[in-house]
């Protein structure tokens, strides 16, 4: 199948989704970093009492809370979430995804069920995975390393 | 006396049973034919190895972006990244903020050469696990780097008729 086809029709289920800290919005950046480092995951989602995503606290909000001088132990996570926040249903195609990564640089996504409640977390990383999950005798063959091709003695 | 292979009944030619590849798309000839420097691997920025780990935090959060690359007499010896700031210097900011940014830095980070196929940079970002890879030559100087945005934008436009 062309790969568009399978971005169209494939759901973003089928992505490998992770499980991120979740939050309350009345959490401290210390205390989100602690549970991103936990996780080492670099976000925590912030949800509702039901479970419902409302906004997302990332390694970007870290490095502005650090510019602006402010103290991670004051800033809650609400105040200085990433205004970047993507939320897409498992059952929408993997295509949303793609689009927001490519059109929008988004890095993380944040997946819901029908009731809108998180299920996971994807992004950049879940569609590199399916990308070389898609093209296994292009990715999955290349030498990872630092040794250039005219340095190495395969076959050898 | 030399006797070229066309003079010589006993020559084969090593490649008569060569078959090229055949590819199902335009997109899995990129990945496997194309060059990693044919995606676009620039902007890139970055900073020298003695620059404090504040500026290098400001130049980040202006800049809007998630990597710099510490560069010492044009050759690539770091990389300071988003995941740098969470692991290393977020949570002991005050002690790290004015120390260099070497100090902090991941060390001779994982990279891809300019003239590797797309699948390598594919791999680079999954199967190395790495979000920000330094493109560079053969001689060891930075060209660009690569993400998975830059990737999947080569890989749009080679999946447009």
């Amino acid at each position: 199948m062309e790969f568009s086809s399978s971005l169209a029709t494939d759901p973003v289920r089928s992505l490998p989704l992770r499980e991120p800290p979740r939050i309350s919005g009345s959490y401290s950046a210390s205390a989100a970093i602690a549970a991103m480092r936990d996780k080492e995951l670099g976000c925590a989602v912030i949800v509702d009492d039901q479970g419902i995503p409302e906004g997302i606290f990332t390694e970007r909000s870290v490095i502005q809370i650090l510019s602006e001088g402010r103290s991670l132990d004051v800033c809650t996570v609400r105040q200085c979430a990433d205004s970047h926040f993507v939320v897409v249903r498992e059952e929408d195609p993997v295509s949303v995804v793609w689009n927001a990564i490519c059109n929008e640089h988004t890095r993380f996504v944040c997946v819901t069920d029908a009731e809108g409640k998180l299920v996971g977390l994807t992004g950049q990383r879940g569609m590199s995975e399916y990308v070389s999950e898609c093209f296994p005798w292009q990715v999955a063959v290349q030498r990872l390393g630092a040794t250039p091709w005219d340095q190495q003695r395969e076959g050898a | 006396m030399t006797v070229s292979p066309e003079e010589n009944e006993e020559f084969v030619d090593p490649l008569q049973n060569y078959e090229p590849v055949e590819y199902e798309s335009r997109l899995e000839e990129a990945l496997a034919e194309e060059k990693v420097s044919a995606i676009s691997i620039l902007p890139c920025e970055t900073v020298s190895p003695t620059t404090s780990v504040r500026d290098a935090i400001d130049k980040l959060n202006s800049l809007s972006i998630s990597s710099l690359i510490i560069v010492d007499e044009s050759r690539v010896v770091g990389i300071f990244t988003e995941r740098d700031v969470l692991e290393r210097v977020a949570q002991q900011f005050s002690q790290v903020a004015d120390s260099p940014v070497s100090e902090v830095m991941t060390a001779d980070p994982f990279v891809v050469y300019g003239n590797d196929p797309v699948g390598a940079a594919v791999a680079a970002t999954t199967l190395a696990g790495y979000r920000h890879v330094p493109v560079i030559d053969e001689s060891g100087n930075l060209l660009g780097m690569i993400s998975p945005p830059r990737v999947f934008e080569f890989m749009n436009s080679r999946m447009k008729p």
